[in-house]
């Protein structure tokens, strides 16, 4: 996966950066409307990853140049303004997602991973780590050729550590991508170990190995240590 | 009470005043010239008297109609004295005050004692000649104060109730608007619409300022915010790390996370006071309940908590739905997050009134402070103390009825849409 960061804030880009390419995606940095239309022209890209305030222009303005160019690109907008008004505008200009922040940044690789792979047109669009295979269209999960029987949550859960493999999720990161935002108690914490346990209970039964590893004191990391 | 109704009813009482004062002035006047005429006239008859006696004088004493003369044997000073006196009136058939004059008159070396009457013109009638015309006066003038009055506030107050007119349409939210006052010739008219045109604009600016601010400080905090949790996630993802050193990370990153709520809150707080959530809509209040209940159902499991529903189809209310789903939201994690394991809720909504209730420990602050902002009853850092003045605010937004009620650890919230 390709990636155009667009962001003004040089730490926040580097972090950002330095996530993506840990797993083999490749993730540039503009820092302003004019940079970004200099490598949006030289180069081809996935994903771009929009922030709304940039210092030589409204992100908006560059997404509608980008949408005109290049309409198969996906687009996440990434702001500090959590304003509805903005949302609404950017999604009815064309962009994927929107992700105020603060952020986590495997909740920001799961929402342009699932961008990416809902515009790639060609093969089958699935998922995988070692055995365990997830359909991203009928939300199948077969490990070793069986079907699991997962709830909703647990197939969120799932999808969320297959895209970022090899990657620490923190509690807090996972409370949040399954049940939003206003999980902010210490309870949805149990809850949390409680859905993994089930998962690791499923996909153990099914035949498949235990690759939710616990990180202790942070979370959890789904992993093929051998 | 309207400005011209109070100034006739001033106008009306003081020149009630004035003539009641005025009257007993002309009353006394009169009375003075009347009594003045009258002596006149009686000394006048009695100089007439005089004449007669001159030529026919009196030997002993004569009683004609209101005269009376009486020849004296010594000679005496002469002397006039005037008194009142009551004296049966012919054709009236009653007593009636007269005026009379006690003479002593020297003719041709002769003293006569001369006593003279007459028909005085009584105070009584004075009086009410005076209250009958004055009291016609008074009426015919207050029929002018009001033809006045009405005719005053129809034309020389228009400019001044349109200005109210245009006013009334002021909105701090439609920032394109553009006050357009009446003219008028009358200077204090011109005053208070220049007075008024400044003040809008400068209320106006003030405000878009104002909302600038709130805006950016808000989103201006994000953006640190979100650089400190980037970085304290690259460093999470360390190896060489401590379980301890991990836990100290995961709090700093609740803490931030924690933060980042408690402005996005206040800036929302700001928004719904400017009103800026105007994408008023049919919601359907049942369904976005239900809906809601699904989304927190695994909460109320993992709390053991049993919840009662009775939702009446089909209850449907016009707002935005950004801010009942906020309302809905915070008052049933409110609920699940104030409860005890094994505790309950109960939800009901009937007829547009909604109530909610559910299990708890006792309130630490006093109920009247319950809606206010970070007021909360556990002081522990879970909860900004922001949801129920989130609540409040919505509701007051919508002139929705709210209240709270406590019965031992029951709470209940109670919405009247």
């Amino acid at each position: 996966m390709k990636l155009l960061l667009v962001e003004d804030q040089a730490e926040l880009a580097q972090s950002v950066r330095n996530y993506f390419s840990k797993e083999g995606d490749v993730c540039e940095v503009a820092e302003s409307f004019s940079k970004a239309t200099d490598k949006l022209y030289a180069f081809s890209y996935d994903v771009l990853l929009l922030d709304l305030m940039l210092p030589d222009g409204d992100g908006l303005s560059l997404l509608k140049v980008v949408k005109e160019n290049w309409p198969d690109m996906g687009v996440v907008i990434i702001s500090a303004k959590n304003a509805l008004n903005d949302k609404l505008h950017g999604l009815e200009l064309g962009a994927d997602d929107y992700l105020p922040k603060p952020f986590h940044l495997a909740e920001l690789n799961a929402r342009a991973n699932a961008v990416f792979r809902r515009r790639k047109q060609d093969g089958k669009r699935s998922l995988s780590f070692n055995e365990i295979e997830l359909n991203l269209d009928n939300h199948e999960v077969i490990v070793n050729g069986q079907t699991l029987e997962l709830t909703r949550k647990e197939y969120e859960l799932l999808h969320y550590f297959v895209v970022n493999q090899n990657r620490l999720l923190t509690k807090q990161a996972i409370a949040e991508h399954l049940w939003g935002d206003y999980m902010d108690t210490m309870d949805s914490f149990d809850f949390v170990y409680q859905h993994i346990k089930n998962l690791r209970k499923k996909i153990v039964q099914a035949g498949g190995k235990d690759y939710l590893k616990t990180v202790y004191g942070a979370g959890y990391k789904m992993k093929d240590e051998a | 009470m309207n400005l011209i109704v109070r100034i006739t009813i001033i106008f009306v009482l003081v020149s009630l005043v004035v003539f009641l004062i005025g009257g007993i002035i002309s009353f006394n006047v009169m009375l003075r010239e009347v009594n003045f005429e009258q002596r006149r006239f009686l000394i006048e008859r009695l100089d007439g008297v005089e004449e007669r006696l001159k030529r026919r004088p009196v030997k002993d004493s004569v009683t004609w109609t209101k005269l009376r003369i009486v020849a004296l044997e010594d000679s005496t000073e002469e002397s006039t004295q005037f008194s009142d006196t009551l004296v049966m009136h012919n054709q009236l058939e009653r007593m009636e005050p007269h005026l009379r004059v006690d003479a002593i008159r020297n003719v041709d070396g002769k003293s006569y004692f001369i006593s003279l009457y007459d028909i005085i013109i009584e105070p009584d009638d004075i009086k009410d000649g005076l209250v009958e015309s004055l009291v016609t006066m008074y009426l015919i003038l207050l029929g002018a104060v009001l033809i006045i009055g009405f005719l005053a506030s129809y034309f020389i107050l228009r400019p001044f109730n349109n200005t109210l007119t245009v006013i009334k349409s002021f909105s701090l939210t439609k920032p394109d608007q553009q006050l357009e006052f009446p003219k008028s010739t009358v200077a204090e008219f011109k005053r208070l619409n220049h007075f008024l045109t400044e003040m809008t604009n400068k209320v106006k600016s003030d405000y878009q300022s104002l909302k600038e601010f709130s805006e950016n400080a808000s989103h201006e905090i994000q953006t640190p915010i979100a650089i400190v949790q980037s970085k304290l996630e690259v460093l999470m993802d360390g190896d060489n790390l401590t379980e301890e050193q991990l836990e100290q990370i995961s709090f700093t990153q609740a803490t931030i996370k924690r933060l980042s709520h408690l402005s996005n809150a206040l800036s929302l707080l700001t928004k719904i006071e400017n009103r800026e959530f105007a994408n008023v809509s049919e919601i359907n209040l049942s369904e976005a309940i239900e809906n809601m209940l699904e989304e927190f159902k695994e909460l109320i499991d993992l709390k053991s908590i049993s919840k009662t529903v009775a939702i009446e189809k089909g209850v449907t209310i016009q707002a935005d739905r950004v801010l009942v789903e906020m309302l809905l939201t915070n008052l049933i994690n409110n609920a699940i997050r104030h409860n005890v394991e094994g505790g309950m809720i109960d939800i009901f909504l009937k007829d547009s009134e909604l109530k909610i209730s559910n299990s708890g420990p006792a309130l630490s602050i006093p109920v009247d402070e319950l809606f206010l902002r970070f007021k909360k009853s556990n002081q522990s850092a879970k909860s900004l103390g922001l949801g129920l003045a989130i609540v409040k605010k919505i509701c007051d937004f919508y002139d929705y009825e709210i209240r709270y009620e406590n019965v031992e650890d029951r709470h209940t919230i109670q919405i009247k849409f």
